[in-house]
């Protein structure tokens, strides 16, 4: 850090932890935003803009028509929430919608069953917390998403919210790629082990720390799922942190001249990449870095210290009988032992750890929470984690700095409740898309399929015996389930009217990226959740000790699993 | 408005469908132009046959093929005060209206994954 930015933090100790603080220019911008976005509401509702005009209107400010009402998607940049802000959703949840909120794998918020007429007051009471639902939707550079460890795991190597906080400031309403051929996707990561997905999105972006500490990144391009699934390319190593923004330009400038727009399927820079190859979009995007004014687009050390200065920082200090503790109240508890195994990772701090609060009960549904305890959630995060929350692509919650001796009295008060679900990264530990209940995309139902799921493997015994297996469902071919990385896939498809659903096998999301490969023909819906038990118990008779289901599915291959889904009499 | 997954036969019957412009909940045209938000209040009209429909612009006109109605009510929808006004196919096996296929049951009776959040346990309101 800059003596520079070190005497900013220093002059403003009240910053929220965790994510940027707005100032006055960044408030009056969204207040102008609320009150533009009023007039359009009353004029749309008065009959002087047509529902075709006022359409792209409403999706630049998250407002979509769903299955059964307005859904608003509310950006949740990187991830990163305070406590206040918190409760201000639980109040939205609860005066403008039904008492509650669902949490997405892009790090975003949305409510189900908004009214238009309530729109701008949500919106105002959204500016009042530092919010907004910009960039939420439309063919722009959406909300950028980070590790939800970040800052706090043991691994990280570089910090990626303050990048990915600049990315945001550089691609908010951005005139040049504000109407791009599609919706445009970034992740950051700042550790060797991708929680982003990196390789699954428009541009992945690691960090890591280059010669002389300074920060450089690895550059994946053109990956993500939809229709065409891909694993992105990798386009290059070491891109200095003063090019970041020149370079990220040029890349999305090239896509923005050359990606396709007759065919929307086909206007996503993953297809432009595949067509031009990837050495030939490298070469497109070289020359462009190459002609533009550099200058103009350098990210000077000053200005990422300026950046990194307006995020508050935990004052981490814990006492030195913290991990003693600990291990004490885990050997006196074995449900608590078996969440804090499962609901942990590693903190970069001794004495420290980050809980993750499981979103997935037992037959519930992944990603909601009701009113009540997103304001429970923002008193335990003020308790126990500096009022810091973070929400991760897994649809889930983390308090990222929780002190080891009160990681107990935190679970006690999850348990209470029904927040304290002991199953990340297990098979209960589903992604769902809206699906049919929602979405108006959708062929088939998402969150049933789940809960059956969920509900079928509530065991926590026997989901600890599964081990690493991640279940990724989606209802239709946009994928927002992530269903092509899940190690089971399950796609909703429809025949006639009816839901059908399709599996997948061996998809990944992490550094072993990978698409999964269909297994057979569909089944119906009553028929999955029977099909997809068969299936995991092929797996338990076959694997080699300690395999996980995805090296078990790599080592063996498919016809052993299709034999289980399809051989009944 | 994107809709998929509500294909309609050249047979059968069907009712209509909107969505309201101020809350964007759902709505189904009843006698006389009345939208109802419960869907055993919708006016049931037979298919048209493969010509099409019969003259537009009756208003509402009750008996008109179901595209000539769409088309009537689609022309009216801001005056309405809904928006995405389409047709939607009827199973043939029922005596209330039940639409054919699982997206519109779901429109018509509420996500499954929240019963109580069904229209018909919900007070109705009609609009217009
Ligand atoms: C219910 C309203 C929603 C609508 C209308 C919607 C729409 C879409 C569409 C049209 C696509 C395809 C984009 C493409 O061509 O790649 C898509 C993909 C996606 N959506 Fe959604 N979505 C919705 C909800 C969600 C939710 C709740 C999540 C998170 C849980 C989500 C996350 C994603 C993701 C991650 C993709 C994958 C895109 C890619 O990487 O190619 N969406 N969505
Ligand atoms: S995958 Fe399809 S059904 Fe699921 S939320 Fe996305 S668009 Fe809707």
């Amino acid at each position: 850090m800059s003596a520079e930015a070190e005497t900013l933090a220093d002059a403003a100790p009240a910053l929220p932890v965790g994510h940027y603080a707005y100032d006055q220019v960044d408030r009056a911008f969204l207040h102008d935003r609320v009150e533009q976005f009023r007039d359009q509401v009353a004029r749309r509702i008065s009959g002087a803009l047509s529902e075709d005009e006022f359409k792209p209107l409403r999706l630049m400010n998250g407002l979509y028509l769903q299955l059964h009402a307005y859904m608003l998607r509310i950006a949740i940049p990187y991830g990163m929430l305070d406590s206040r802000q918190m409760r201000e959703l639980a109040h939205i949840a609860r005066t403008y919608d039904r008492d509650y909120g669902h949490f997405t794998t892009r790090q975003n918020l949305q409510f189900n069953w908004i009214r238009l007429e309530d729109t701008p007051d949500i919106l105002a009471r959204l500016a009042s917390v530092d919010m907004h639902a910009i960039q939420t939707s439309g063919n722009c550079i959406r909300n950028v998403t980070c590790d939800q460890f970040a800052g706090a795991a043991a691994d990280e190597l570089v910090d990626p919210r303050v990048h990915a906080e600049i990315l945001r400031q550089w691609s908010t309403l951005h005139p040049e790629f504000s109407f791009l051929p599609r919706k445009f996707k970034i992740a950051v990561s700042g550790s060797p082990h991708d929680r982003v997905a990196a390789r699954f999105h428009d541009i992945g972006l690691v960090a890591k720390p280059g010669h002389g500490g300074k920060v450089v990144f690895d550059v994946f391009v053109g990956g993500g799922m939809g229709r065409t699934p891909l694993v992105g390319v990798h386009l290059r190593d070491n891109l200095p942190e003063e090019d970041l923004l020149a370079y990220l330009e040029a890349m999305v400038r090239v896509y923005n001249e050359y990606g396709r727009r007759d065919n929307i399927y086909k206007a996503r820079i993953k297809i432009l990449v595949q067509a031009l190859g990837a050495e030939g979009y490298r070469a497109r995007v070289d020359a462009e870095f190459a002609a533009m004014d550099r200058a103009r687009y350098r990210l000077p050390p000053e200005t990422v210290a300026a950046i990194r200065a307006r995020f508050g920082t935990p004052d981490l200090a814990a006492p030195a009988g913290a991990a003693e503790s600990l291990a004490a109240a885990r050997a006196a508890d074995r449900a608590f032992d078996r969440w804090a195994r499962t609901n942990t990772h590693p903190h970069r701090h001794p004495g420290y750890v980050s809980a993750v609060i499981s979103l997935k009960p037992d037959g519930g549904i992944p990603g909601d929470a009701t009113a009540a305890q997103m304001d429970r959630i923002a008193d335990l995060a003020d308790r126990f984690s500096f009022g810091e929350i973070r929400i991760t692509h897994m649809q889930n919650i983390v308090l990222g700095h929780v002190r080891q001796d009160q990681l107990h009295a935190l679970w006690q008060d999850l348990r209470a409740v029904g927040l304290a679900t002991a199953n990340i990264g297990l098979i209960g530990d589903i992604i769902a898309c809206p699906g049919l209940d929602y979405c108006s995309l959708a062929n088939a139902r998402s969150i049933p399929i789940a809960q059956k799921l969920s509900a079928r493997f509530a065991s926590p015994e026997l989901q600890e015996t599964i081990g690493d297996l991640q279940i990724k469902i989606s209802g239709c071919i946009n994928a927002c389930g992530h269903h092509h990385a899940g190690h089971i896939g399950i796609l909703g498809v429809d025949k006639k009217g009816e839901e059908f659903f399709q599996l997948t096998l061996g998809g990944s999301a992490g550094n072993d990226a990978a698409v999964g490969q269909i297994l057979g023909p569909a089944l119906p819906e009553d028929a999955t959740v029977d099909a997809i038990a068969r299936l995991v118990d092929a797996y338990l008779v076959h694997r080699n000790t300690g395999e996980r289901f995805l090296d078990t599915y790599r080592r063996l291959g498919a016809a052993l699993f299709k034999d289980a889904v399809y051989a009944v009499a | 408005m994107d809709v998929r997954n509500n294909r309609r036969q050249a047979g059968g019957s069907s009712v209509v469908t909107a969505n309201r412009l101020l809350d964007g909940r759902i709505v189904w045209l009843a006698e006389d132009g009345v939208w109802s938000d419960r869907i055993d209040a919708a006016k049931v009209f037979a298919n048209d046959g493969p010509q099409g429909g019969s003259e537009r612009g009756s208003e509402g006109g009750s008996n008109g093929g179901i595209e000539s109605v769409i088309a009537a009510v689609a022309a009216r929808q801001q005056a309405d005060g809904v928006v995405g006004v389409y047709g939607v196919q009827l199973r043939d096996d029922s005596a209330t209206p039940v639409p054919a296929t699982v997206r519109e049951r779901i429109r018509a009776f509420g996500p499954s994954v929240h019963p109580e959040f069904a229209p018909f346990t919900e007070a109705t309101t009609n609009v217009r």
